[in-house]
């Protein structure tokens, strides 16, 4: 049989066009479904257990859905913000540890999350390089967040500007890196953690300049309105923050009126998250989601979807059986003269009628094996994709 | 060599048939078979070689009772102990010219490619003047030099019959002589037969016999 084997792979090799064609056609009838029932699947049970991780979300009113993919996986899609004092009003309440977070800015394609240490804690990051966030203008990063950016400790990173032609828009921040965590396998991995503070700084809501009362800011000095000084254009504003020029850091405003994207609640027994359940559910501005029930929700409309995807995967999939087939079939009919002549010489009928089997095997063979390729770089590289598509 | 006694054949919805009375091919004798076209030579042929089975008659092929066997032992036969030589070579387009020299090993039952049969494939294609043409395809040679192939793949198992059915039909007259030399004198050193269907009287003589099938064939049409 090795005999026949060898023609049939000298026959497919001889007209390499129609093999190369007949091998995609077959694979992509064996991967499309397979692909993408695993990936599906391998990004649910992702999704769902970084959801079943995080107990309890609070925000605005709005999408669960959107503040549920912007707390838990970053998504660049951005739920109305709520105010810090809500923070402070969960955490009177004693039934939860409330997780302040601000998911807004970006730095290099990757989300830059405002934060504090207790959410380093919660998630169980752990420091591999460096150590963890202490003062204003600090970054940590995750571990491909760093290996994607190219830094290490002692580096920096720089947000991303939001709106360039905004005079009074986002301007960058230049941030120390102090920090780099270990592998967590999970959406952390991608992110850029800052203070809110920080994050808040980000955004303009604090910001650091030249002392106008030191001579060398003498020029900026616009006038004096009794013991105020009102200073002009010229006044030199900060856009990175230094141990030199910490100190010239404030905010304007009350600090709990200023924004959040969620607070991650983890209430302290399930009577708690009941109770906090039941006190968020008719309240106007805002509402309190478990990330669970949200995720589980979207995960069952992807799953409607893809058996409708998959049916018709199916019926695609015999259509190309059947051209195959047909293509064999034909290419039986043609080659009858070489078949005539292989009896003539003596080929067993063994051999001669193994001749188009063994060509059929070598097809699914290699099919197969492209489509087990295919398959492994799905589960290595599909899900990350498919959630950044999700996150869209 | 070959034996054949009263004959008769008939192709299946055709009003061709064959009768012969007799006809006897002693071993190690080169006989050429010449005919009109369409009198039955290459039928003849192919009866010799077990690849049609005769209607009535006897038909003995080195002492084998060839039409009796069964299907599957008739072409072990016709692969270890026959060789074939075609009009229209009948090379596989796909295969080298060594691939093709060796393509009964790959298709005959129990047989397989060993390093002495290779060795064998290259000395005879260095024999047939191709040595040097060994990884080419069919597509790549001249028609002396894909009949020159067909006749190594012919003659690799050292068959003591040699079926030839008009081998130079497609040769310019340098090539003719070069494919005939190579057959009959293969045949006088192993001691092989030859039969050879040629339309070619100028190569008549170079046989021991030669059969005019007109005077073979005693078919008087359908009664």
């Amino acid at each position: 049989m090795t005999g026949v084997f060898y023609l049939a792979w000298r026959y497919l090799v001889w007209h390499r066009w129609k093999t190369t064609i007949l091998v995609l056609a077959v694979t992509l009838v064996i991967y499309l479904p397979l692909g993408l029932q695993l990936l599906v699947q391998q990004t649910a049970v992702d999704m769902t257990a970084r959801a079943d991780r995080s107990p309890l979300l609070l925000g605005s009113r709005g999408s669960p859905l959107e503040l549920v993919l912007n707390s838990l996986y970053f998504s660049t899609e951005q739920p109305p913000a709520l105010h810090y004092g809500v923070l402070d009003e969960l955490r009177a309440s004693g039934l939860v540890d409330a997780i302040p977070l601000y998911v807004r800015f970006s730095s290099g394609g990757l989300p830059i999350v405002g934060t504090n240490l207790d959410y380093f804690d919660f998630r169980g990051l752990r420091i591999a390089a460096g150590r963890s966030l202490v003062g204003l203008g600090e970054a940590v990063l995750g571990a491909r967040a760093a290996q994607r950016l190219a830094l290490e400790v002692g580096d920096s990173v720089v947000s991303s500007p939001q709106s360039v032609f905004d005079l009074a828009g986002v301007y960058p921040l230049k941030m120390s890196v102090v920090g780099v965590l270990e592998p967590a396998h999970n959406q952390d991995d991608d992110a850029i953690f800052v203070d809110v503070k920080t994050a808040w700084v980000i955004q303009g809501l604090g910001h650091g300049h030249q002392d106008l009362a030191r001579p060398e800011a003498a020029a900026a000095i616009l006038k004096k309105e009794g013991d105020r000084l009102v200073a002009n254009a010229s006044l030199v504003q900060y856009n990175e923050i230094t141990p030199q020029n910490v100190d010239s850091f404030h905010f304007h405003g009350a600090s709990e009126q200023h924004p959040l994207t969620a607070v991650l609640s983890v209430p302290r027994d399930d009577k708690a998250r009941v109770l906090m359940l039941g006190r968020y559910q008719s309240d106007a501005q805002l509402q309190m989601v478990q990330p669970l029930t949200v995720i589980d929700e979207l995960l069952s409309t992807i799953f409607a979807i893809q058996r409708y995807v998959l049916v018709a995967m199916v019926l695609v999939g015999a259509a190309t059986a059947a051209v195959v087939l047909l293509v064999f079939l034909l290419s039986l009919r043609a080659r009858q003269a070489e078949m005539d002549t292989m009896s003539r010489l003596g080929g067993s009928r063994l051999s001669i009628n193994s001749l188009m089997l063994a060509e059929i095997a070598i097809v699914l063979a290699l099919s197969g094996l492209l489509a087990t390729l295919l398959t492994l770089a799905t589960l290595n590289w599909g899900g990350p994709l498919l959630r950044a598509v999700v996150m869209q | 060599m070959i034996g054949i006694r009263d004959l008769q054949f008939c192709y299946p919805g055709s009003d061709f048939c064959l009768h012969i009375d007799q006809l006897s091919i002693e071993a190690g004798e080169r006989v050429a078979v010449v005919g009109p076209s369409g009198s039955g030579k290459t039928s003849l042929l192919n009866l010799v070689a077990g690849v049609v089975l005769p209607d009535s008659g006897q038909l003995h092929v080195a002492d084998q009772p060839i039409s009796t066997l069964a299907d599957s032992a008739r072409r072990d036969f016709r692969i270890r102990h026959l060789g074939m030589v075609f009009q229209s070579f009948e090379l596989l387009e796909y295969l080298s010219v060594l691939d093709n020299i060796l393509l009964p090993l790959r298709i005959g039952n129990g047989l397989s490619v060993r390093d002495s049969l290779r060795a064998r494939a290259c000395e005879l294609a260095a024999h047939v003047g191709i040595s040097d043409k060994l990884r080419r395809y069919p597509g790549q040679l001249s028609q002396g030099e894909r009949q020159r192939v067909a006749v190594s793949r012919a003659l690799l198992l050292e068959p003591s019959l040699v079926l030839a059915d008009e081998p130079t039909g497609n040769l310019d007259p340098l090539n003719k002589t070069l494919v005939l030399d190579l057959l009959l004198d293969y045949a006088r050193q192993q001691g092989a037969t030859l039969v050879t269907v040629t339309h070619d009287t100028e190569l008549l003589s170079r046989f021991d016999r030669v059969i005019d099938f007109r005077s073979l064939n005693r078919w008087q049409g359908r009664q």
